[in-house]
């Protein structure tokens, strides 16, 4: 004689309805930070990416992956630090597989709130200027050009940086400042500043 | 042009913000020069400082984060989707199973063969009566050469013959003479009849005896039949 298991319903949306309200913590907490994070992400993504809808598309996908593994995240307070690394991998990734390139607009060469050019030399002078900044971090080791991006960002301290990376702030500080001097080295020609005699 | 020997410290004191050094400081204050290219490389720096806080702090379009919240909406509205229907379609076949296995007949026997009673020619069963209602209850007798992989693969087929009609185990070799008894039987309904229907109860009367009626005895003597029996032994001597 075979025996039947009875299946009840109200048994199984119990356990449906607390995995229902775990989620739905998740989410509270991860929207609590959605916020603010948002844009951290997106800032991280255009530093390297230099283009809006890429940019936009990959703070997306840090956002959602950073949902996705929101719970394995002991320390909540590291969230930051965690999305930046995040967005950062999936940019270099986005920017390496270069399947977007030719699409790409060229937001860098007319930045949003640049002040404005007093001349039309001046803008085209500065447009020029922007466009050889973009290769410059571009050519900048990781390392270098993600300091340099989080240490431009409003509202980031030397400290803040330390913390967000997990180094040193005597690291963060030197990267900062190689990461200029680079940038000022392959700059220089273009500027066409300094000749010495 | 600035000094060669000076070119170095410039930078250094461009890129560090820093106050030039007690040494350069002398020297900027005599050499016009290295004056104007410190003061061109501190703009190249502030112009590098400048495109980085460009770059690093645009605004990031009003779509992102309704479009992050759509796709975390989508990310748990599959699992829900998924869920529900998984679990109704467990138990419909959880159902079904059961049903089935209430509905099936419980007749597979092995010696399923032995139920199935030979085929009698059409024309030797007799047509019962179905109007009749003294007539016999249908003693159906189907056969078919039935071999085993039939009767595996359509064993329903017997079954409302063995589910309706009366059944009788019967060993295989005995079964055409069966089958030639309830030709029998049925062409002599009427015995049949008799001995499948009812006895009606008894009435539960008391048992009334009338007495005998004894009209007058005539008693003879026995002592006239045995002289007369010695007369007759007597004249036969």
């Amino acid at each position: 004689m075979q025996e039947l298991v009875l299946v009840q319903p109200g048994g199984i949306s119990e356990s449906e309805s607390a995995r229902e309200a775990t989620q739905a913590d998740t989410r509270r907490e991860f929207e609590e930070r959605l916020a603010e994070s948002g844009p951290l992400a997106y800032r991280v993504a255009r530093g390297v990416l230099r283009n809006t809808a890429d940019a936009e598309d990959v703070a997306q996908e840090a956002l959602l992956r950073a949902y996705r593994q929101f719970d394995r995240l002991r320390d909540r307070n590291r969230f930051r630090a965690w999305l930046v690394r995040i967005s950062f991998r999936l940019a270099l990734d986005r920017l390496r597989s270069g399947k977007r390139r030719e699409q790409r607009d060229t937001l860098w060469s007319q930045p949003e709130h640049q002040p404005p050019a007093a001349t039309a030399e001046d803008l085209a002078a500065s447009n020029e200027f922007q466009a050889h900044l973009e290769n410059a971090l571009a050519e900048l080791p990781e390392k270098l050009r993600l300091v340099l991006l989080l240490a431009a960002m409003e509202g980031h301290t030397i400290e803040e940086i330390a913390s967000m990376l997990g180094i040193s702030t005597g690291t963060v500080k030197s990267r900062i400042y190689y990461a200029r001097r680079q940038l000022a080295e392959k700059l220089r020609c273009h500027a066409n500043i300094i000749k010495t005699r | 042009m600035p000094c060669k020997h000076y070119k170095d410290a410039l930078i250094e004191a461009a890129a560090s913000d820093a106050e030039p050094p007690g040494e350069l400081r002398a020297h900027l204050a005599g050499c016009v020069d290295c004056r104007a290219a410190l003061e061109q490389e501190q703009a190249l720096f502030a112009s590098i400082d400048a495109g980085l806080h460009v770059a690093a702090n645009a605004e990031a379009p009003a779509s992102l984060l309704p479009r992050v919240r759509a796709r975390l909406d989508e990310e748990i509205a599959p699992q829900r989707r998924w869920i529900q229907p998984l679990i109704f379609a467990a138990a419909s076949v959880v159902l079904l199973f059961a049903v089935f296995l209430f509905a099936r007949p419980h007749s597979t026997r092995p010696d399923n063969q032995a139920k199935q009673t030979p085929q009698i020619p059409a024309s030797e069963l007799p047509t019962t009566d179905v109007h009749n209602p003294n007539s016999v209850p249908g003693t159906q007798i189907v056969s078919s050469n039935v071999n085993s992989s039939q009767t595996r693969g359509h064993s329903t087929l017997l079954r409302p013959v063995a589910s309706n009609q009366p059944e009788v185990l019967v060993p295989p070799d005995e079964r055409e003479a069966l089958a030639r008894f309830v030709v029998v039987l049925q062409a002599r309904r009427e015995a049949v009849v008799a001995l499948v229907t009812r006895a009606k109860p008894a009435k539960d009367e008391t048992a009334s005896l009338e007495l005998l009626q004894i009209n007058g005895l005539e008693i003879k003597p026995l002592e006239e039949q045995q002289s007369e029996a010695s007369v007759g032994r007597e004249q036969r001597q």
